[in-house]
């Protein structure tokens, strides 16, 4: 019956395996969307080798111990073997290590099985715990990290090292189980038997503290409080660790630099999320990635999570089989938990209790403490996931363990020890089954509710994967020619910026600099999470765990009138904006000085720090001081009266007080400087303008004009505004007509400002109210006083726009 | 196509997740079931037991249940009138495959044969045994699997 049981589940959980091990061959065809890819091969040796070891460990197992539980060795053997198949896709080197220890792990496993009895542990209770400090101790001397820097924790040469504090953990608890199984039936007062494991597990955890392992002190404070309670049925056990626990975590924030870091880090997260709390909101960013159904083995981004292999193993498992994979994770560690806890019932004697009680104690401890850590349920502390992270000290403790539990738990025919009070077990096990409830519950809190606003974090590297593997919707001009398009091939997309001169207007997309000007305003619809039907989008994420293609967005933009613009521009500072004044679309916008997107890793750091600022949009983005440029409006407003018109009634009448509402950064009107309270940018200028060419009416500016929809093709996107009527239209035709300028066909007004240590020119001019055509207006600043090139430029540009 | 095929592979894989945590659960049902047959299985022996009072006359009472208190108090499974004998006298039960009699801290004890009943003491068909001044005798009915 228990052979049966035990080899189906472990054909399950080979199944598992296999899937999984054939799901991270295919998995780079699905990112490159191509048959024609490198499979990868290798970690089919891992499920090899755990194939072979969980053969013949089944086989010894069922022969030697028949009557151990049949739920235990396969519930471990699955999740060593997802644990390993997990390091070996992050890192095949790392994933060849584990396999060698998982190898090692079960041999002394099989080994371990001829073994009748434990009854050794009990005999050599002391010399086996003095071993293991001693071991610690060394550490001290003669400890080194692996990694190189970082706590030197563990005992070693020549790419083999051992971390004694974990067979510690486990010698600690075999220890207290021996000496207390002997001391505890003698009736003598609890505080005479409790002191010398007090003096000893005090001196363990000292040592472990000056150590700076921190995580493998609390489990073993955990561990003492558990196993001595259990032993004693004393409920102020509890009590008085709680307290102490309380006084420690208060006395450590205050007073030691780690705790201290590590517990606001997992208060506020959020504050700090490039530094300290870097690895944490990593990690949640991960688990929310994986979602409920998770992207597939292979297929996520576990890697950017810091130590994904040991600590933060959890969130890659998350990440790639979602919610529904962790559910099962923590049910298998619920599992072993409530079976070791079962075999601690049914042992036979008080020593074999509280040996099986204090490893299942240790099992779901350790693995609370750290995945409430990935989950930020509990501060981080950098201990193993048993049986799954990486790690050989690590798998084989838990090795050893599981094969304490499946000894003990080999003994139905003899009658179980007769147990005083049953109720410090079931305290037990409800506190443990209760924290991995809560990090259950977390886990969907973060999968399922938070999902959203964690991945859309610009601090989410996974949006950087998706821009080279998803191609980003095109940038088009008002007759379809491309201003940015992508280059590369599936897996290196890059933004490709074919008209660079637009650059302060367009923006740009970098893994580094972020995203700025449309590229960041239309971003929605450039990377495909608008506009897509929402099954496109399902189906996509399901499929890939990306959006689908980006779609493509056409401005108000003609290249034809930008080009000559730009090409006056040269070489001067300032701002063109030539816009529609009847329907408010902008047909040229300029900003110089320019920069090559392109170029953006190059010069990015030299462009944020440029005094020129390059990469401000002077047209929406610039506060101009206007001198005398407010006349046409001052006159619309007044008419040929000479009485004085107030400052602030040309700014509400003609909406200088409010930012224009458009797809593109604007300048908030916050300024309280009253040197600047009046400044204004040249786009609301040219919307002013635009009311004496438009009859008195100011359009609501448009730049986007339509998106490339799958199923409906090109759809035109509305203006963010709405039209204002400033003045009435004879008023705002008369004073056009007055500025109207001889031998032209078009209104115009100059000002030149000069300040201390600036100068500028302004030139804005529009067609006359007669204009049978399209109303147009243009608005030129120059940071120069020019008012020829002014003059030239908006001439130029407004006489080639009126007469195409 | 393949990324299909992957999606596939990937629900296949979280059935095979929940297949090993619902063979536990079948498992575990069926142990479940299996202890509940065995228990319903185990038939309780009856119990004839007949008292003797002083006076010779005789009463008895066959019970099905597996716990039987005898003394004077009506509410005992076996009440008798009998001034020698405690309000809760003696029990007789079935565990461990026996019927035991036990002495529950009577005043004048309970004695079987010649000794006084200090501890369970295993009941066979035909003993007989002393509490106050009647004498009990019990017959036990054989079990049949």
């Amino acid at each position: 019956m228990n052979k049966l049981t035990q080899s189906r589940l472990l054909q399950f959980a080979a199944a598992f395996l296999f899937l999984q091990t054939l799901l991270i061959t295919l998995s780079p065809a699905v990112r490159l969307r191509t048959g024609d890819v490198e499979y990868r091969f290798s970690q089919w040796l891992a499920l090899f080798f755990w194939g072979l070891s969980v053969a013949r460990a089944h086989y010894d197992i069922t022969r030697k111990l028949p009557d151990a539980d049949p739920y235990l060795f396969p519930a471990a053997a699955f999740i060593s073997g997802w644990g390993l198949l997990t390091i070996w896709r992050l890192d095949p080197n790392f994933g060849l290590r584990q396999m060698v220890w998982f190898v090692i792990s079960c041999t002394v496993l099989i080994a371990g099985t001829r073994l009748a009895t434990i009854d050794f542990l009990h005999r050599y209770k002391y010399i086996l715990l003095t071993s293991g400090l001693l071991l610690t101790t060394l550490t001290l001397l003669f400890g080194t990290n692996p990694s190189g820097n970082g706590p030197r924790l563990w005992l070693g040469c020549c790419d083999f090292y051992l971390q004694p504090s974990e067979p510690l953990k486990l010698l600690l608890v075999g220890f207290l189980a021996a000496y207390l199984a002997d001391k505890l039936p003698s009736r003598l007062r609890t505080i005479h038997i409790l002191y010398p494991t007090v003096i000893l597990s005090g001196i363990v955890i000292l040592l472990l503290v000056v150590q700076r392992d921190l995580g493998t002190a609390s489990i073993f404070t955990a561990l003492y409080t558990i196993i001595i309670y259990l032993a004693t049925g004393r409920r102020r056990i509890l009590l008085v660790a709680l307290f102490l626990l309380a006084f420690v975590s208060i006395g450590g924030y205050y007073f030691v630099g780690i705790v201290h870091a590590r517990v606001n880090s997992w208060l506020n997260p959020w504050n700090d999320p490039s530094g300290s709390s870097y690895q944490i909101v990593q990690s949640l960013i991960a688990i929310a990635n994986g979602g409920v159904f998770g992207r597939g083995p292979g297929l996520g981004s576990p890697g950017f999570v810091p130590v994904a292999i040991s600590d933060f193993i959890y969130a890659a498992i998350a990440e790639e089989t979602g919610l529904l994979g962790t559910l099962g994770l923590l049910a298998l560690m619920g599992l072993i938990v409530v079976r070791g806890l079962r075999a601690a019932l049914r042992a036979p004697d008080l020593f074999r209790r509280i040996l099986a009680a204090g490893i299942s104690a240790y099992f779901g401890v350790q693995t609370i403490l750290i995945v409430g850590g990935n989950l930020r349920l509990l501060p981080l502390t950098g201990v193993t996931l048993p049986f799954v992270s990486y790690g050989g000290s690590s798998l084989l403790t838990s090795f050893l363990a599981l094969l304490v539990l499946l000894n003990i738990s080999n003994h139905l025919d003899v009658d179980p020890a007769p147990l005083p009070k049953p109720q410090p077990y079931l305290i037990v096990s409800a506190f443990l089954a209760l924290g991995l409830f809560a990090a259950a519950l977390t886990n969907g809190w973060w999968s399922v509710i938070r999902d959203a606003d964690l991945l859309t974090r610009s601090d989410n590297p996974r949006r950087v994967i998706e821009e080279r593997f998803v191609p980003r919707g095109l940038l088009l001009d008002s007759s379809n020619t491309i201003i940015n398009t992508n280059h590369g091939d599936i897996g290196s997309y890059s933004r490709d910026y074919r008209y660079v001169d637009l650059a302060p207007v367009t923006g740009y997309i970098d893994p580094i600099y972020g995203q700025a000007g449309l590229e960041d305003s239309l971003d929605e619809y450039l990377r495909g999470t608008k506009g897509n039907p929402a099954s496109t989008l399902l189906w996509s994420n399901l499929l890939y765990g990306m959006n689908p293609k980006g779609l493509d967005v056409r401005l108000s933009l003609d290249l034809y009138l930008q080009n000559r613009a730009d090409e006056m521009m040269i070489g001067h500072s300032g701002a063109v904006v030539l816009l529609n004044a009847k329907s408010g679309e902008i047909i040229v916008m300029a900003s110089h000085p320019t920069f090559n997107p392109n170029h953006l890793i190059e010069s990015g750091t030299k462009l944020l720090t440029d005094p020129q600022k390059p990469l401000i949009n002077r047209a929406t983005l610039g506060q101009y001081p206007l001198g005398s440029i407010l006349k046409p409006f001052e006159r619309a407003i007044k008419g040929n009266k000479s009485n004085n018109v107030n400052l602030t009634d040309i700014y509400n009448i003609f909406g200088l007080n409010q930012p224009p509402q458009i797809q593109l950064p604007v300048s908030p009107i916050t300024a309280k400087d009253p040197k600047t309270i009046f400044h204004v940018s040249p786009l609301q200028i040219a919307l002013a303008s635009a009311a004496l060419s438009n009859h008195g009416v100011i359009p609501a500016p448009r730049i986007a004009m339509a998106v490339n929809t799958p199923a409906e093709g090109w759809i035109s996107l509305s203006a963010l505004g709405k039209p204002i009527e400033a003045v009435q239209a004879s008023a705002a035709d008369e004073a056009a007509s007055f500025y109207v300028v001889e031998n032209q066909s078009y209104w115009q007004a100059i000002s030149q400002i000069q300040e201390e240590t600036s100068a500028y020119t302004w030139f804005i001019a529009g067609s006359p109210p007669n204009w049978q055509a399209t109303p147009l207006v243009i608005v030129v600043i120059l940071e120069e006083n020019n008012v020829r090139l002014a003059e030239r430029l908006g001439h130029e540009l407004l006489v080639d726009a009126m007469h195409p | 196509m393949i990324a299909i095929l992957v999606l596939v592979l990937r629900f296949a894989l979280a059935i095979a997740l929940y297949a090993f945590l619902g063979w536990i659960l079948f498992t575990v049902w069926q142990e479940l079931k299996q202890e509940g047959q065995i228990l319903s299985a185990q038939k309780k022996p009856g119990i004839q037991i007949r008292a003797r009072l002083e006076n010779g006359k005789e009463i008895h009472h066959q019970f099905l249940q597996t716990d039987v208190t005898i003394g004077r108090d009506p509410n005992c499974d076996f009440p008798v009138i009998d001034e020698a004998i405690s309000a809760h006298h003696a029990r007789i039960s079935y565990h461990h495959t026996q019927w035991w009699l036990e002495d529950l801290s009577s005043t004048n004890g309970t004695q079987m044969g010649n000794t006084q009943v200090s501890v369970p003491t295993v009941l066979i068909s035909g003993d007989e045994f002393k509490c106050g001044n009647t004498i009990f005798s019990v017959r036990v009915e054989v079990v049949v699997e």
